[in-house]
């Protein structure tokens, strides 16, 4: 494609759910144009959100975000990348991790496009604020400064600080985690347990994560910071994203069949438990934690189980 | 004056040929070395033109940096130098900003000179045909008159090479090519400067540590067939900008570069797997650089692993790696590459072996990680060609960015990386190694890693039990090598274990002035665990793929160990 025909303030969205929506408006705020490409759209556009019919009609803009569930980005990115360059910047908002190897999406928008300048927004965002233009904060990470300041551009309003880092890596695993774990405070919440043992959840759970996004190549500030306590903070503090939700359900019985919209949130959850713990289990990192939360999900213990085996554990220095 | 060593020698240039027009561009260089020097010069110099803080500090840093280094060396040499940059740092703070322009102006043009190598096409055309001859003469003397009429067999059969060869020539016309090798041996750039004579492929200037300059002749060949002179010794950021500056030159220029982006030989014995890039992400900016003038050419970065059944400095590396000393002993001055006799001897060793080197080109990338096609475009995921120049636009505009380029560095690093695993050639030599290495830690479990390299002479292994792990372990090899995972090398590929075990014992037998292992009887015994672990190291990655289920504990310690220390 013709690069000099992009125009600047041309913003994309991939996928049309309530967060993806969060960036488009938050994007018109900012003034900006914004192509939204939804498989199924659940709304109209408005006066500067355009709906687009196909994917390659995103190649016009020079900022994609991905705002959809992990399973379905390497699909998606695939064919959008038929029609991209290596002058467009990708950024994604998942939550998820793919494969044996616990590959980042950043690691697949890069071997599924021709792209390299990508990116990853991370931190306690969460759709309502974004739509409704609420005071709130998060965090870009990307090793290009372009797309971070690209990013901070397309959703720069008075009331929304996004922070910046270099380390991609570190800010996604910190991101897969924190969605986990939030999984993990809405279950415990749901099974009447105290703030004191939510507290040691969280922390142990997030040095877990710290351990291995370090041995992937992140930096244990990262998790320290925003993309990681910063997140998992708004969430202990009840921000009403999906993952708590989930985890109630799951505490209350829920059968999964009823979980309806949360169930893709849940679906994240537990994949990313599931190979955080058998990755963990293959290279002996220690990750007990996260392994009890793969199983809680699964429905392989109940949540007498599950406290026992978390409180029955040696206690070591921290 | 800045400047440590007197000039190599040069021949005179009114005698030289002219280049022909399809000559690689090296053999212009005589003729561009003032202009090139005048460039870096001028666009260091820019940098710091309107920026006068920038440029006081620069100077101070330089000035102090070189006064700290040079009161160390103390020498006759240095003092002289040392005086100059005394009065340098006295008389900084009274300058005015034009003088102190005029300064960095000099200083930088006196390190751009230092740097600057030489290309003399007869010093090309003479090693050509002399190089071969002198190896093959100290490897089998008495065959020397039937080889220089019949072409260097002996040499031909010792260095193999492996990869894309043809593709490679054909890149070299439409672009510029940034060799990336491995480094494990200061023999790393001429088994690799034969390997390109003898495959045809273009020769390309490289930096080389000023230490190799010291030896005159060396010096004369090294300095007349394009290496450009690098003094680690020098701290001064100004030294580094020069270098880095007059690197990107060449490469913007169109003249092929070669670069260790392991920056120095692996002391552990394995292959890189993080990588700097330091001056090769200098191709990055070329490449930049050239778009936002509108200058086309494209720069294809080629991995390669240089692959030693036996390597020539093995025991002062892996000393150096277990002392932890790698660091401080950045610049190792006194190993057997400086030891005539070590170095005949090792010729004289590896004459009895075949293939004993493997010479191994990746698939060329782009600066971006792109593989390219036999034409040279860039190749997207989707199997159409992407190009290049996008990556270096915003808002549709090519632009020079540090920030951005340094982004794609890393990310070139991690790939090249990635093509080093799969690339690297399993010799014979690292597998029996392996083996045994791994039964000298099944056999000591209680034992860290000290410990076990004290073990000298005392724990061996019946021959027939290492010939059986020795055949499983490469049939395991066999199947990640289908899988893409590795190379396996000569030998390796064809013989059987007992075989493979027999050239191991004949390839370590001679040279090391340590026995690494001996038959006993029926048995093997393991003799220094330092140089076995050297030549295993090459393995770590895959040792758990190999194990047995009785070794898997032994394995997974290895595997955990990293290459050890």
């Amino acid at each position: 494609m013709n690069v000099n025909s992009r125009a600047t303030s041309k913003i994309a969205v991939v996928g049309g759910g309530a967060f993806g929506w969060g960036l488009a408006l938050a994007a018109e705020r900012a003034g900006h144009e914004v192509l939204m490409w939804s498989r199924r759209p659940q709304r109209e556009g408005s006066q500067r959100v355009r709906l687009v019919g196909e994917l390659a009609e995103l190649a016009a803009a020079e900022l994609v975000f991905f705002a959809v569930p992990s399973p379905h980005m390497p699909a998606l990115a695939a064919e959008l990348g038929q029609h991209l360059d290596g002058g467009h910047f990708l950024v994604h908002v998942s939550r998820g991790i793919v494969g044996e190897e616990l590959q980042t999406l950043s690691q697949v928008l890069r071997t599924r496009t021709p792209c390299r300048r990508v990116g990853a927004l991370a931190g306690p965002l969460v759709a309502k604020a974004l739509v409704e233009g609420a005071p709130g904060g998060g965090i870009v990470a990307s090793r290009f400064p372009e797309v971070q300041a690209a990013v901070r551009d397309a959703l720069s309003c008075s009331s929304l600080r996004i922070y910046r880092t270099d380390d991609l890596i570190g800010a996604e695993f910190a991101s897969t985690g924190v969605g986990l774990l939030a999984m993990a405070v809405g279950f415990a919440r749901g099974v009447g347990l105290g703030p004191a043992t939510l507290a040691v959840m969280a922390s142990r759970g997030m040095s877990e994560c710290a351990r291995i996004g370090v041995a992937l190549g992140g930096r244990t500030e990262t998790f320290t910071g925003l993309a990681g306590y910063g997140d998992l903070l708004a969430a202990v503090a009840d921000d009403g994203r999906p993952e708590l939700a989930v985890g109630r359900e799951l505490a209350a019985g829920t059968p999964l069949g009823q979980l309806g919209r949360q169930l893709g949130a849940y679906v994240e959850g537990l994949e990313s438990a599931r190979r955080i713990a058998a990755y963990a289990r293959r290279t002996g990192a220690h990750a007990p934690l996260i392994s009890l939360c793969a199983d809680v999900f699964e429905g392989k213990v109940d949540s007498g189980q599950a406290l026992a085996g978390l409180m029955s554990r040696q206690v070591g220095e921290e | 004056m800045f400047r440590l060593l007197s000039r190599p020698l040069r021949l005179p240039a009114f005698l030289g040929p002219t280049p022909r027009p399809d000559d690689p561009q090296i053999f212009r260089f005589n003729s561009e070395r003032g202009p090139i020097i005048n460039d870096v010069v001028r666009r260091v110099v820019q940098h710091y033109v309107g920026a006068p803080q920038k440029l006081l500090y620069v100077l101070n840093e330089a000035a102090n940096a070189e006064v700290r280094r040079l009161a160390s060396q103390d020498d006759l040499e240095a003092s002289d130098a040392l005086g100059t940059w005394r009065r340098l740092v006295k008389r900084l703070g009274k300058m005015s900003e034009e003088e102190r322009v005029q300064e960095l102006r000099r200083i930088a043009g006196d390190m751009a000179e230092d740097i600057a190598g030489n290309f003399d096409p007869r010093v090309y055309g003479l090693a050509t045909k002399i190089v071969p001859g002198v190896l093959t003469a100290i490897m089998k003397p008495g065959s020397l008159p039937k080889q220089v009429l019949g072409g260097f067999r002996q040499l031909d059969d010792l260095v193999t090479t492996e990869g894309p060869i043809e593709k490679l020539r054909r890149l070299a016309r439409v672009g510029t090519l940034v060799l990336m090798p491995t480094h494990s041996s200061n023999l790393d750039s001429v088994a690799l400067g034969y390997a390109l004579m003898r495959e045809n492929l273009p020769p390309v200037v490289y930096g080389a540590g000023k230490n190799l300059f010291s030896n005159p002749l060396i010096s004369f060949f090294m300095h007349n067939l394009g290496a450009y002179r690098v003094d680690r010794r020098i701290q001064a950021q100004l030294y580094k900008e020069v270098l880095k500056t007059y690197s990107c030159m060449m490469i913007e220029r169109g003249y092929h570069s070669l670069f260790f982006p392991g920056g120095t030989r692996a002391r552990s014995g394995m292959v890189e797997r993080r990588l700097k890039l330091g001056l090769a992400g200098t191709g990055v900016e070329a490449f930049a650089r050239n778009q936002a003038r509108g200058v086309s050419r494209p720069v294809f970065f080629v991995p390669a692993t240089l692959n030693y059944a036996l390597v020539l400095e093995a025991e002062t590396l892996i000393d150096d790696h277990l002392k932890g000393a790698g660091k401080s002993r950045y610049i190792i001055d006194d190993d057997e590459s400086s030891q005539v006799k070590r170095v005949y001897e090792f010729f004289a060793k590896l004459q009895q072996l075949r293939s004993a080197m493997v010479v191994r080109f990746g698939e060329p990338l782009d600066p971006f990680c792109n593989p390219v096609d036999d034409e040279g475009r860039s190749i997207a995921p989707s199997g159409r060609p992407v190009d290049p120049a996008s990556y270096v636009k915003h808002h549709g505009i090519a632009t020079v960015d540090p920030a951005r380029d340094a982004g794609y560095t890393r990310e070139l690093g991690e790939a090249i990386a990635r093509v080093y695993q799969r690339e690297t050639v399993i010799m014979w030599t690292q597998l029996v190694a392996h083996v045994l290495y791994r039964r000298l830690v099944h056999m000591t479990p209680e034992l860290d890693l000290f410990g076990r390299q004290r073990l000298h002479g005392q724990i061996d292994m019946p021959r027939a039990q290492l010939e059986a792990e020795v055949g499983a372990a490469r049939d395991k090899l066999r199947e990640i090598s289908a899988a893409g995972g590795v190379q396996l090398g000569p030998v390796l590929r064809v013989q059987r274990a007992a075989e493979i075990v027999d050239q191991a014992l004949k390839a370590w037998s001679g040279y090391h002035t340590k026995v690494i292992a001996s038959e006993d009887g029926p048995n093997i015994m393991i003799g220094d665990p330092n140089l076995l672990l050297f030549y295993q190291n090459r393995l770590v990655p895959h040792a758990e793929a190999l194990a047995t289920p009785e070794t898997a504990v032994a394995a997974r310690t290895i595997a955990a160990m990293g290459g050890g220390a």
